[in-house]
Formats: structure tokens, C-alpha cells, sequence
């Protein structure tokens, strides 16, 4: 028996998301010339599965080794927003909540959906290295 | 020094493409692809023995399971004749769309009618994952309780049918199975309702028949 491999709570796939996430992290910074990821922001919209907190101690540990690692996660909830399937009227509401306009349940998804990956913050490789010189220089404490 | 780089990426985009290529594999083979999402302990695998045990040798069949860390479902599914492979998810939560490609290889897809594809047990995370199949089915029973749709809205709008399982015990439980259709069609007005037991065998005929006219629809 593989007892307590799973997580409490049952097993999680913001493991596998925020696997995704550190990937496509690194593979941005690369493209744009390297470099530590020091912030990173993602959408997450109020419509997908994904638990925020667990995804940020999910991402924690997948950067871990990278160059990604510590990188400061901002997650931007995104609320749902429907436009009615009776009325056309757009509204930010929850699925199984009615319209304001006319009352019905459900209708299109305009937002609320999201899993995206918006935005990283990268520290200049240069800038590392003349931290770390400094750093050297003075001891590394303050 | 700190320069911001837009991204602006789709964190599951490498499996969107993956489910994209599968369903393009699946059309050329001319197989139809039905992925089965229930919560653990609904009665997957005890409706996938009574469908495969009905429906072998009137349609040419097959099978993968996703399972955390066993092979005790396909072992099940095996017995009656079909050919089943297992996907070991390795304590991970759902299966992803390279998985099925993987594990769709180790068949001639050509040869047959029918795949289906039998989740692992959870009721949130597979609904996130497009594995490229034709329809998504969730099967509720009745010990879960009625409120399951209006807690885990996405899985319930993602799939075309819902099936009602455990019928049989119906009687035991204060699971309102109006309240459950009345909320699964609010959040999916186009969803089927199939209310059936695996035990007894009620609504199993209206299953395979269901099952039989996707795949012609799938043949257009």
C-alpha cells in the first residue's frame, strides 16, 4: 500500500497545474533571455477547479531547483460572468444563480474560466550577479 | 532590476493540443470516444463489466482505465473479453490527454466501434482535462446526494449525459432525484438523464441504446 502518498483531502491537480505553470515560466523567461523568476501572476477564474491556496503550496514546490524558485505567486481571481440564455443581459453571477434581468438559470460563459498564465517578473541575469558580488562583498548580512 | 514579461499562455495548452491531436486520431480511425467521470465509489467499474459483458460481440469494444495505483479495474473489465489498458495515475487525480495517447497506441483503433474511457474517481479534476474524446458522461448515485451538482457545477456542464446510478437503493436514501435533474439541466439544459441500476439492470437497455446512437451520430 502506497498509504498517505495522497495529499489529505484526497489527491490534487494543482500539483500537475502548478507543474505546468513553472514549465511554461521557464520557458518565457528563456525566451526572453534568462534569468531568475522572481513574480509571476496568474488568472484564475472562479469557474475552474483549482484551490488557490493549495495551488500556491503547490507552485512553491515545483519550483523548487529552478530558476523559478521563491518566486513570489499572485493569483487574480477572475469572477464568473454569464450572458442569459433568455435575455442576452451580461452579469457577473454564479452558474446556478438566476438572472437579475429576467431570472433564468444558466446561459453563456463570457468569463470565469481562466487558467492563465498573465505575466512574469524577471530579475536580469546581470543584476544576479552583481547582487551576489555585493553580497559577497559585504558579508552577505545586513 | 526586475523586467516584467506578458505571457499571456493557456497553463494547460500543452494538454488542449495533446486532447486536440487525439481527437483528430479518433476520427481517422473512425472510433467513437466516450470518457466515463463519476465520483469514487459511484459504481464505474460495476457498470463498465455489465456494459462490456452486453455489448461485446455486438460491437467490436475497448477499454482504458485510469486507476491511482492498481490494476483491479481493468483486471474486472479484462474478464469479459475485451481488450483493456491501464493507466497507473500514480496517486494523481485525473487523467490527462498524453496519457490517452499513450495508452490508445497500444491499440489498432481501426478495429473497433467503441472506446471507452473510465476516469479516475473524483468529481472535480477530470472535468478540467480534455482528453479528446467525442462526450463526457458523469454518473451520480443516489448514496452521494442530490446536492453533488451544485457543488461540482463544471463536471455537470461539461458532460452530455448524466447517469442516475444505484437506483436500486433509491428507496434506502432522501436523495431528491428531481432536485438533482432540475440543477444539472440549469447548469446543462442540453444534458440526458439516464436513471439506472448495474445490480438489477434497470435502464441498462436505455444506456446501450444511448451509447449505440452516439456512435452513429459520431459516424454522421
Amino acid at each position: 500500500m502506497n498509504a498517505g502518498r495522497s495529499p489529505p483531502g484526497g489527491p490534487m491537480h494543482e500539483v500537475a497545474v502548478a507543474q505546468r505553470m513553472v514549465e511554461i515560466a521557464l520557458r518565457a523567461a528563456d525566451e526572453n533571455g534568462g534569468g531568475r523568476v522572481v513574480a509571476a501572476r496568474l488568472l484564475l477564474g472562479k469557474l475552474t477547479c483549482v484551490d488557490p491556496e493549495t495551488l500556491d503550496f503547490a507552485f512553491g514546490v515545483a519550483t523548487r531547483g529552478t530558476l523559478a524558485e521563491g518566486c513570489k505567486l499572485e493569483i487574480v481571481r477572475i469572477p464568473a460572468r454569464l450572458r442569459c440564455g433568455s435575455c442576452g443581459s451580461e452579469h457577473e453571477r454564479e452558474l446556478l444563480e438566476p438572472c437579475p434581468m429576467c431570472g433564468a438559470v444558466g446561459g453563456e460563459v463570457l468569463a470565469g474560466r481562466e487558467l492563465r498564465l498573465d505575466t512574469i517578473d524577471l530579475e536580469e541575469a546581470k543584476t544576479a550577479a552583481s547582487r551576489f558580488i555585493q553580497g559577497e562583498a559585504t558579508g552577505g548580512s545586513l | 532590476m526586475t523586467t516584467q514579461v506578458d505571457v499571456g499562455r493557456d497553463v494547460l495548452q500543452d494538454n488542449t493540443r495533446d486532447a486536440q491531436a487525439n481527437r483528430e486520431l479518433f476520427a481517422r480511425a473512425g472510433i467513437y470516444v466516450l470518457n466515463l467521470m463519476s465520483g469514487a465509489g459511484a459504481g464505474k467499474t460495476t457498470l463498465l463489466e455489465r456494459t462490456v459483458g452486453a455489448l461485446n460481440g455486438r460491437m467490436r469494444l475497448a477499454v482504458i482505465a485510469g486507476d491511482l495505483e492498481t490494476r483491479r479495474d481493468a483486471d474486472r473489465i479484462g474478464r469479459h473479453g475485451v481488450p483493456v489498458v491501464q493507466i497507473n495515475t500514480g496517486g494523481a487525480c485525473h487523467i490527462e490527454a498524453h496519457q490517452i495517447a499513450k495508452a490508445a497506441a497500444q491499440f489498432e483503433l481501426s478495429e473497433f466501434d467503441l472506446l471507452i474511457i473510465e476516469n479516475v474517481g473524483n468529481l472535480v479534476c477530470p472535468a478540467e482535462f480534455d482528453l479528446g474524446e467525442h462526450d463526457k458522461v458523469m454518473m451520480l448515485s443516489c448514496t452521494e446526494g442530490h446536492d453533488k451538482p451544485a457543488k461540482y457545477p463544471l463536471m455537470f456542464r461539461e458532460s452530455r449525459a448524466m447517469l442516475l446510478s444505484k437506483m436500486d437503493l433509491l428507496p434506502h436514501t432522501n436523495f431528491d432525484v428531481d432536485a438533482a435533474i432540475a440543477d444539472a439541466r440549469a447548469l446543462n439544459p442540453g444534458i440526458e438523464v439516464i436513471k439506472l441500476s448495474a445490480l438489477t439492470g434497470e435502464g441498462l437497455s436505455a444506456w446501450f441504446d444511448w451509447i449505440k446512437s452516439r456512435i452513429n451520430a459520431a459516424r454522421g
